[in-house]
């Protein structure tokens, strides 16, 4: 049953990876560069760690992965958290990565991944612009709004 | 070694309150009253204005239908005396002279409580006849949610147009128009589902002050139909939750025990029906939030298949899952819901192209029924939901639904789905990395809550900081991990092949029966704020639900029984799965099953000190 399951993943030991040093300069060079960079270096960087990670699959069991660095997370997923949050939520949001570790253990070669359940085909409508009646609403929505223009503060380039 | 035990009443096999067969032809369905004889016992806690026998000072503190508490068990003179269900035509703030009329008659006798009605139908009859009219029913139902929403606490917005929604209905009626399906129906919507001019927030701050521009597809279909709404329910936030605690705005209460939970994320939805301050309502259910809560409050809550209902106007979770279903206090109801809101809408690509079939031919009365009138059908019983770590008292109430439906015929078997256990980490991964994507469109700049700053990043930052609720922001978080380069082979994708394998187990068990039956919940409702700071306790509690999300088939949860908890013991559902667009199948069951289970009426017990 599951819950046997998790309570058994709860109560065995947080960390039981097999981390090597090199995997490891290996995983943090790739993480933090992609991290930092703007999204089209993200892209660019992403094929070499593909291949890293599908070396570990093979060879190791649950979690090898570097666990999540909670700052540099939220600084993607553009959220700012206070320390206190941080505190609250680093080892809540370990334990549940922890428990998705499970998952390298189920047999998934030859198995397609499936991106929804359903096998139709995309009902596609036709690419044609349609006028929306209640813009008015739309823009009674809008936070900071001039004229025609949302209003958004100055865009520095990330340092 | 269960500790509770389990009450039973002469002619039931369930546990049921002593007392519940008064609530039964009382308060908590449409109109239908006290009688005039007061008796001593009673304690009116709404007083209906214009009859004689209420005090002058709670007929000016509430208007409309009086509701009645019954604390003590019936007197024997009760017991042998024919109650009358009266409907009162003409309630107004001063006094009137109309006449009551007796709708119905019937013996309170748990034995032969008569199974639940349809609340669409019954109103549609009631309307169409003349015997009362949609503005008398919009008062009585905004006075009950006037009473009952300071311990409840379903709504998050009430709309202002209900009096006059139903008073549009009733002109209508006066010229005898043509109504449709859904007229006079009370409708609650859950607060992630988009109504133009209504608050729309997700229940997060984020998005506090927004009113849509635009209907959900659904809710359109709803008002095109002739549907009322009623307002917008509590729920988790963006649905993430199994409580209703990760509201920012409010938590929700049980009204089967106001300590408790009602469930979640649709938690406001199933416990406004309970309480019958709307007739049906909407919810969404990712990976059982229509299900579990629908199971904690008693009521019947219904997941169609992905693609059955149009997505459109749905604030979207996690895309590959999210469905919109219904709540009823019947199945007949959830059922002429769905069938409302059903079909393909192009505006949602993912919708189906597939038929809707009418599924009002399965609402037979229970007259017509033969001796075995599910004869030859066969169930599937999941072996993996019974074992331990569920509620002795669930699966019990699950083995008993199992003996009622072979009574009605069913061959019940006992089928393994070896993957069952993985549907758990593979759906909060998907999930959780899906709504990652999802919600980064709630930046603060196009609606919502802006927090203004030097800098656009900054900007996002802060409103995104102080808009979402710490559940959203660690699953955003999580969500963020799993989909990182170098981690989306070991996870994501991962969890998309385990998806395949769920979806072919249950596609081999669904060849060889017609339906597959499981608890809805390991437990009945817990306590408010037992889960909160657990997350993995908490997620354990979806295990019985998420398998079906993640396999896109539809599911009914209806009331089976009673567990002990809270004053009048607490509902567990049994969940019925179906193949993919079966629902036909499956609202065929369900209805026969609850319209021919013995001595329960899910009622819940009134609110104490209402008055």
């Amino acid at each position: 049953m599951a819950t046997r399951a998790f309570l058994a993943v709860i109560s065995s030991s947080p960390n039981r990876c097999f981390i090597t040093p090199r995997m490891i300069k290996n995983q943090a060079s790739a993480f933090s560069s992609s991290s930092s960079s703007s999204a089209l270096q993200f892209q660019r960087h992403s094929r070499k760690p593909h291949r890293i990670s599908r070396s570990f699959s093979s060879e190791t069991n649950s979690s090898v992965l570097q666990p999540p660095d909670i700052s540099s997370l939220a600084k993607t997923a553009r959220i700012s958290l206070t320390p206190a949050e941080i505190e609250e939520y680093e080892p809540k949001i370990r334990q549940v990565i922890d428990w998705f570790g499970q998952l390298q253990q189920v047999d998934v070669n030859s198995v397609e991944p499936a991106i929804r359940a359903d096998m139709e085909g995309g009902n596609l409508r036709e690419d044609a612009p349609e006028t929306f009646e209640n813009r008015d609403s739309i823009r009674a929505s809008i936070p900071s709004f001039d004229e025609a223009y949302l209003k958004v503060p100055k865009v520095l380039n990330k340092e | 070694m269960c500790s509770f035990s389990i009450r039973k009443s002469p002619n039931s096999s369930f546990i049921f309150p002593k007392f519940a067969p008064l609530l039964v032809r009382h308060c908590l369905t449409l109109p239908s009253l006290v009688p005039i004889l007061k008796p001593p016992r009673f304690r009116v806690v709404a007083s209906l204005s214009g009859t004689s026998w209420v005090s002058q000072a709670s007929k000016e503190k509430y208007g409309g239908w009086a509701l009645i508490e019954d604390e003590a068990p019936l007197p024997h003179w009760k017991s042998k005396k024919k109650w009358r269900n009266v409907v009162i035509t003409g309630v107004g703030s001063s006094l009137s002279s109309r006449p009551i009329v007796s709708a119905a008659s019937s013996t309170i006798d748990a034995a032969t409580v008569s199974p639940p009605q349809s609340q669409i139908l019954s109103t549609r009859r009631s309307l169409l006849s003349g015997e009362t009219t949609a503005s008398e029913i919009a008062k009585s139902y905004l006075s009950r949610i006037r009473l009952t929403e300071p311990q409840l606490k379903c709504f998050l917005h009430i709309s202002e147009n209900v009096l006059k929604d139903a008073q549009e209905i009733d002109a209508r009626i006066a010229r005898g128009e043509e109504l449709g399906p859904l007229a006079g129906v009370f409708i609650g919507v859950k607060d992630n589902i988009c109504t133009e001019g209504m608050p729309s927030t997700a229940a997060s701050r984020i998005l506090e002050h927004y009113r849509p521009p635009f209907d959900a597809t659904a809710v359109k279909k709803i008002k095109e139909l002739g549907g009322i709404v009623v307002g917008k329910t509590n729920m988790d936030e963006f649905g993430m939750g199994s409580t209703t605690e990760a509201s920012a705005f409010q938590v929700t209460a049980n009204p089967w025990d106001l300590t408790r939970v009602p469930g979640g994320s649709s938690g406001g939805s199933a416990a406004a029906v309970a309480a019958r301050q709307c007739m049906v309502s909407l919810g969404s259910d990712t990976g059982g939030s229509v299900r579990q809560p629908a199971s904690f409050c008693g009521v019947v809550g219904l997941k169609p298949t992905y693609g059955r209902v149009s997505r459109f106007g749905l604030m979207a979770y996690a895309s590959s899952l999210d469905v919109i279903g219904c709540f009823g206090s019947t199945v007949a109801d959830a059922g002429m819901l769905l069938h409302a809101i059903s079909g393909y809408d192009r505006f949602d690509s993912t919708s189906s192209k597939q038929d809707v079939p009418e599924f009002q031919s399965q609402f037979l009365s229970v007259d017509s029924f033969e001796s075995k009138p599910l004869k030859g059908v066969k169930v599937g019983l999941i072996r993996e939901t019974l074992e331990e770590g569920v509620d002795c008292g669930v699966r019990s109430a699950t083995q008993e639904a199992a003996s009622h439906l072979e009574a009605l015929g069913c061959l019940v078997t006992e089928v393994s789905l070896p993957s069952f256990s993985l549907g758990l980490p593979a759906y909060y991964v998907i999930a959780s990395s899906e709504s990652s994507s999802n919600l980064s469109r709630y930046d603060g700049v196009r609606y919502g809550n802006q927090v203004m700053a030097e800098e656009l990043n900054k900007l996002y930052e802060c409103s995104r900081g102080e808009g979402f609720g710490g559940e959203v922001k660690m699953r955003i978080l999580m969500g963020t991990y799993a989909l990182s380069a170098g981690y989306y082979d070991a996870y994501y994708k991962r969890a998309q092949q385990v998806r395949t394998i769920i979806r072919k187990d249950f596609k081999a068990a669904l060849d060889q029966n017609d339906i597959l039956i499981s608890p809805a919940a390991p437990s009945a409702a817990y306590k408010i704020g037992e889960k909160k700071d657990d997350p993995l306790a908490m997620y354990a509690g979806d295990i019985m639900t998420v398998n079906v999300n993640l396999a896109g088939l539809p599911a009914i949860v209806l009331p089976c029984g009673l567990v002990e908890g809270g004053p009048s013991g607490l509902p567990v559902g049994l969940q019925i799965i179906g193949a993919a667009f079966d629902e036909e199948k499956l609202l065929k069951v369900s209805h026969i099953f609850e319209q021919t289970l013995k001595g329960s009426s899910f009622v819940p017990p009134l609110l104490p000190n209402v008055a």
